[in-house]
């Protein structure tokens, strides 16, 4: 009697957290896995509008060896997403971070520079920093105001220079894009204890100190929620153009079979990225756990 | 931190009576130091601000010059003729209130279904162990991983043999069922505030009676409001802002949201510049090209302004709620 009961009670728990994420289930078929195999399908086929429907005929891997020796915008794309990625993912990352550590201080004012933190996010996104990025609004004043170009021209090279102004005005970028990392650096921050800072200054450790034992080790986790994050985000950003290339290619010259195959590419890459960095964290979050 | 100051100490000797002077003398160097620490921070934390708010005060002040303060390079922020001219020029020009209707209804339809749908199976995840559970966990976070061009075409073919392009359905369809626009990591959101929360809560629930659904609805939901407040103002945002979908499913100008009109708005506008610089190249005239920037950032500011009065009301709430909602994640 007993034993069934509990079996019972097992068993409905069983029901019922299925039930929850049923609702998820079904999507998940009818919006990601059905349309995701549909489209390596597609990928091996040429699809010709015809008047009745989608004609297909079958070229087997006819589109991938295309990207890689027809297409010649293909390449250079991919690598120009791949060279943004790494020099920004970076520098988001330690941006995010220090602005969380320092909106962390109790100060006076700490809620409105948090909400100004955060303000990029609902401006300077899709479509509205597209207009922004055209209209010149990215790049600071400072570096074309007061002849400061000129000024610096007489010390450096042109030929540095315009790259390093460059570099300057995409750390405008880098810092509109931080506003969610900043945020769940914020919340990770907010979860440690401040006894252990208490314990570890009557210790007598540094500030420096605490922050590369105490800090770095428990938001080690964020770290990598917002690395995720931001190559995600990184690779489906409104200005990203391997992704303008691939809409092109499908909807102006309806040429579905070789998007499709694109997309796959693009997909494969965005994974081997993700890997590379799940690998590299394992390593570094094992050591940490193993400190602790 | 303390070093220098401690050597001070002992080289100032303190149990002297008589060092009253050196004393005083230490807490004016700490308190100094503190002053030119929060001087320095106060700066750094000012200046950053400064990048943050320069979009939003660029669009501001160009949206209200003339084309000729636009050329004129005496004129910085401050426009010499101030005019609304802009604003209700591109009201109009970008077809402001039925773009406005789309959006809010995309955006806010949308972030409605995925509180609903994304909290529940939220829940599922966070308070039930089942076999499987593991597995599903790691499908939301692929989910959240495959970009959303990847899968574009089987679903524009999918919707449109439902005849579902040119209607909202697209978007809130997958909303519905805790898809859609970043679904997945509203799904993670909800996983991580259901996990904070105390289990005596539902165990109380279950001995008077109700059931998993009554404790979770009755319960459990109505505790969620952080995580929602956050999941809300994200979804709504990205929605709004987005122009992926919406030109996707969207392709008739009566269903274009405000991003859409806007891009569109600006691509006759440089059209129009060309033309003209074009035809004072053909005549040999030196003509300034014609700047239609005050117009686009006017248009700008008409797209952003219901988000920004959204976000001035629950800012005040939103960072608080993140904190709460453990976004975080473990």
């Amino acid at each position: 009697m007993n034993k069934k009961l509990r079996l019972s009670i097992r068993t409905r728990h069983i029901v019922e957290g299925y039930s929850f994420i049923s609702l998820w289930i079904f999507g998940f078929f009818l919006f990601l896995a059905v349309p995701l195999g549909r489209s390596f399908y597609y990928s091996l086929q040429t699809l010709e509008p015809s008047p009745d429907g989608l004609k297909a005929t079958y070229v087997g891997l006819l589109h991938y060896r295309s990207a890689f020796t027809t297409d010649v915008h293909f390449l250079p794309l991919m690598q120009q997403t791949m060279t943004t990625m790494l020099t920004q993912v970076p520098l988001i990352l330690i941006f995010s971070m220090l602005s969380a550590l320092m909106l962390n201080r109790h100060g006076i004012g700490r809620g409105l520079f948090r909400s100004i933190f955060f303000l990029p996010v609902i401006i300077a996104s899709g479509a509205v920093l597209r207009e922004l990025l055209e209209q010149g609004a990215a790049r600071l004043p400072i570096f074309v105001q007061d002849g400061l170009y000129m000024k610096l021209m007489t010390f450096i090279p042109e030929a540095i220079l315009e790259p390093l102004l460059e570099y300057a005005d995409s750390l405008t970028l880098v810092m509109w894009d931080s506003g969610v990392q900043i945020l769940i650096f914020l919340a990770g921050l907010q979860t440690i204890s401040p006894i252990l800072y208490e314990a570890a200054h009557m210790d007598g450790a540094t500030k420096w100190e605490a922050f590369w034992k105490i800090t770095f080790p428990m938001i080690m986790p964020m770290i990598l929620v917002n690395t995720l994050f931001s190559i995600v985000n990184s690779f489906t950003k409104a200005d990203n153009q391997i992704m303008n290339h691939l809409m092109n290619v499908v909807f102006r010259s309806n040429n579905y079979g070789y998007g499709s195959a694109m997309g796959w590419l693009y997909f494969i890459f965005v994974f081997i990225v993700l890997g590379v960095v799940f690998f590299l964290f394992r390593r570094s979050m094992s050591a940490a756990e193993g400190r602790a | 931190m303390n070093a220098p100051g401690f050597a001070l100490l002992k080289k100032l000797n303190l149990n002297d009576p008589s060092s009253e002077g050196a004393r005083w003398q230490i807490t004016v160097m700490k308190r100094s130091r503190s002053i030119i620490g929060s001087l320095f921070y106060y700066l750094v934390l000012l200046s950053l601000s400064f990048v943050f708010v320069y979009p939003l005060l660029f669009m501001i002040s160009r949206s209200l010059m003339q084309p000729q303060d636009v050329a004129d390079a005496t004129v910085q922020w401050v426009p010499k003729s101030f005019s609304l001219e802009n604003y209700s020029i591109v009201l109009d020009a970008i077809h402001y209130w039925p773009g406005l209707a789309n959006s809010a209804i995309t955006s806010f339809g949308s972030a409605a279904l995925q509180i609903m749908s994304c909290s529940v199976v939220g829940y599922g995840f966070a308070r039930f162990q089942f076999p499987g559970r593991d597995l599903w966990l790691a499908l939301v976070v692929f989910t959240f991983l495959v970009p959303p061009q990847t899968i574009v075409v089987p679903l524009f073919i999918f919707f449109s043999d439902l005849n579902w392009i040119n209607t909202h359905l697209p978007f809130v369809v997958p909303s519905l069922f805790g898809h859609g626009l970043k679904g997945a990591l509203f799904v993670l959101i909800f996983i991580q505030f259901y996990r904070r929360l105390p289990h005596v809560l539902e165990e109380a629930a279950r001995i008077d009676g109700a059931g998993a659904f009554r404790t979770y609805w009755q319960i459990m939901f109505p505790l969620a409001r952080p995580a929602m407040l956050v999941v809300f103002l994200f979804s709504v945002v990205w929605h709004w802002n987005d122009t992926f979908e919406p030109t996707t499913y969207l392709l008739v100008p009566e269903f274009f949201n405000l991003a859409q009109n806007l891009a569109v708005f600006n691509g006759v506008a440089n059209q129009n510049i060309d033309q003209v610089a074009q035809a004072a190249q053909a005549s040999g005239a030196i003509v300034q090209a014609p700047t239609l920037m005050n117009q686009i950032m006017a248009g700008v500011m008409l797209t952003i302004a219901p988000i920004l009065l959204l976000y001035l009301f629950v800012q005040r709430y939103f960072v608080e709620s993140i904190e709460q909602s453990g976004i975080a994640g473990e």
